[in-house]
């Protein structure tokens, strides 16, 4: 009985969204640039032929690749679906009268939830499906195995991420009465997590660790004496990236970003110069990327959970 | 041999500083139309939440068609239908489609639901609108809808909160035609909240007076006027073809006669005991014929003013 309450209203709100011009709008938007970062990708491949078939998701030239594409607009996808699930029904009035209906009071926001997941995940693997799709025939070879899994890896990663922006959103609709409230809010937690964040990192590490003038001895003028290449310069560059870097992680774009990286075996590109590391096995990068995985799924299930609890225990009052 | 439908006791319901209602006790029977009655804020939208476990109560308990609202409010749900008062409809759906989901929550077969999706488009006269998107409908066309989704149920009784606010005096017979047939033909009990008097005394038989969370009365329609006219002594509703200061004057000063007033072409005479020989036998005397002569039944709105009035004085 639970179990078909949640089914019926997980139905409703998938066709819902796969009906509604803002879910298609996104999709539309997510796979033309997608397509074009594969195509990128695919040149990229016939340069560096080492670069292997993963590249096309990580290595784009010029515009954003697949996952910076995620970084950016994932947080943007994740909330549209979500943050006017329950506020809206609340405030047009239908929510009294889905309430009305003999279902437990969870199955709307389990059953919503879980459609608006499907959605995500329906767009994650259409987008990475069709990017093979349109890479495999221009390189005139597919992945190997263990890039296959890494394909796969990387599709369920995204869908944890992209989940955990919807349970945001549905965490806003839940605590806000007005749809316009929720949208605000929306936005603003995107611009803060994808601008403000990294901005505050470069920052922070700017203030603990400045530039030093010794470090310049030659100024403009000289020659033969390139600072970048003095040790100390080095570990200054090294510290100020630690520090950014993990002040960064506050901010889900990020985690997601790293792990994806890891995840793809791609050098992670900080401060403009490159601190490469030898691409390691799957199986170790997974490894060493995992308490960021858990750091998504457990910002997930804390909003969730919130969501859930101030759901179950609002009321419906006069006037809505 | 009817039982209780919907039966409350103490049923209390606060919001902060505020008793939306107040250790009300309501009765309610099988098959009976009920009307409730209360200017706006009286918290009848409040109890219709309460008795169908949308809210939970302060205190007190209630029961509908034999099960508690907290502890068995699905239970509830299953017999009970609603149209809440504002309720909103999936406006991207078509009129079919709305009540299709309405019937899926409400676990109906397909056929089954199929049939009764039919067979209620037709009762609330939508089935030529069925594949129109809502958004498109009209006021009372979506308040037929929703009567359509209150009843897909099949509930044993059904809300109705304020169900003709925005609603063409047509749209409004329709509506009382509908219930009264629901009534008669399936033996619905019928919870109707109000602050239109006329409304409730053309389609209730009994009626609840809230005011401020406390129930005030609960009667018939007739009961609760006789009372109050029993409460004044006897008062008579005259028509004549002339009315003189004279006559007047004597109507006034016969015994037993309080007051005598005239609004538009009626006249009223109020008296503490029965003296409508005498009254009658004045009024030919001074030439006056009567047109029209009945004693004077008191609408809905003027028991509620002096109940009203009543309260203010207490």
């Amino acid at each position: 009985m639970t179990m078909a309450g949640i089914f019926t209203v997980c139905k409703k709100e998938l066709s819902d969204h796969f009906g509604s011009k803002r879910y298609l709008i996104l999709f539309a938007l997510i796979l033309l640039l997608s397509a074009v970062s594969a195509y990128q990708g695919a040149e990229y491949l016939r340069d560096n032929p080492q670069a292997g078939f993963l590249a096309i998701f990580s290595g784009a030239r010029f515009g954003f690749s697949f996952v910076q594409l995620m970084v950016f607009f994932g947080p943007i996808v994740g909330l549209a679906l979500g943050f006017d699930a329950i506020n809206k029904e609340r405030t047009s009035g239908t929510l009294s009268v889905l309430l009305s209906q003999p279902i437990f009071r969870d199955s709307v926001i389990n059953g919503k939830f879980l459609a608006g997941a499907a959605a995500l995940a329906t767009l994650t693997v259409s987008t990475i499906g069709i990017m093979c799709g349109v890479v495999i025939p221009i390189l005139g070879f597919g992945p190997t195995l263990e890039e296959a899994l890494s394909i796969v890896l990387l599709s369920s990663l995204t869908i944890l991420y992209l989940a955990f922006w919807l349970s945001l959103g549905v965490l806003f609709s839940v605590l806000t009465k007005k749809v316009s409230t929720s949208t605000l809010a929306s936005v603003a937690t995107w611009l803060f997590c994808s601008i403000m964040i990294p901005i505050l990192a470069m920052l922070i590490a700017n203030q603990m660790v400045p530039f030093s003038i010794e470090l310049r001895p030659g100024g403009e003028g000289s020659e033969g004496f390139k600072p970048e290449q003095s040790p100390e310069f080095q570990a200054l560059m090294q510290k100020r990236f630690v520090i950014e870097s993990s002040i960064s992680k506050l901010s889900p774009t990020q985690l997601y970003s790293e792990v994806a990286s890891s995840i793809l075996g791609a050098t992670r590109v900080g401060g403009g110069f490159s601190l490469g590391f030898k691409a390691p096995t799957m199986f170790q990068s997974v490894t060493a990327s995992w308490p960021s995985v858990v750091a998504i799924a457990v910002g997930l299930v804390v909003c969730f959970a919130a969501s859930y609890m101030s759901f179950i225990r609002s009321e419906v009052r006069p006037g809505g | 041999m009817s039982q209780p439908m919907i039966q409350t006791q103490e049923l209390t319901k606060v919001y902060g500083d505020i008793t939306a209602v107040d250790h009300l006790n309501l009765t309610v029977n099988e098959g009976e139309i009920f009307g409730f009655l209360g200017p706006n804020g009286a918290g009848k939208t409040t109890t219709i939440l309460l008795l169908m476990g949308l809210s939970t109560p302060t205190s007190g308990t209630a029961m509908v068609g034999g099960y508690d609202v907290v502890k068995d409010s699905k239970e509830v749900r299953k017999i009970a239908g609603n149209l809440p008062e504002f309720a909103g409809y999936y406006e991207d759906l078509t009129a079919k489609q709305c009540l299709d989901y309405i019937g899926q929550l409400n676990d109906l077969p397909r056929t089954e639901r199929e049939k009764r999706i039919t067979d209620l488009l037709a009762d609330v006269g939508l089935t030529k609108w069925k594949d129109m998107k809502v958004e498109k409908f009209s006021r009372g066309m979506k308040q037929r809808l929703g009567i359509a989704q209150a009843l897909i149920k099949n509930p044993k009784i059904v809300f109705l909160d304020e169900p003709t606010i925005g609603i063409d005096p047509e749209g409004t017979k329709e509506l009382r035609d509908l219930i009264f047939r629901l009534n008669r033909d399936r033996g619905l009990t019928v919870f109707l909240s109000s602050h239109l008097l006329h409304e409730v005394q053309l389609t209730c038989s009994g009626v609840g007076i809230i005011r401020q969370g406390k129930l005030e009365e609960t009667a018939t329609v007739e009961d609760l006027t006789k009372g109050l006219t029993g409460k004044e002594g006897k008062s008579i509703e005259f028509k004549l073809s002339k009315v003189t200061p004279e006559l007047l004057k004597e109507l006034k000063g016969l015994e037993g006669v309080t007051s005598v007033t005239e609004e538009n072409d009626r006249l009223y005479v109020y008296m503490t005991k029965d003296n409508t020989k005498e009254v009658s036998e004045t009024i030919t005397k001074h030439g006056a014929i009567i047109l029209l002569m009945k004693p004077r039944e008191y609408t809905l709105e003027e028991v509620f003013m002096k109940y009203y009035e009543g309260f203010k004085g207490r």
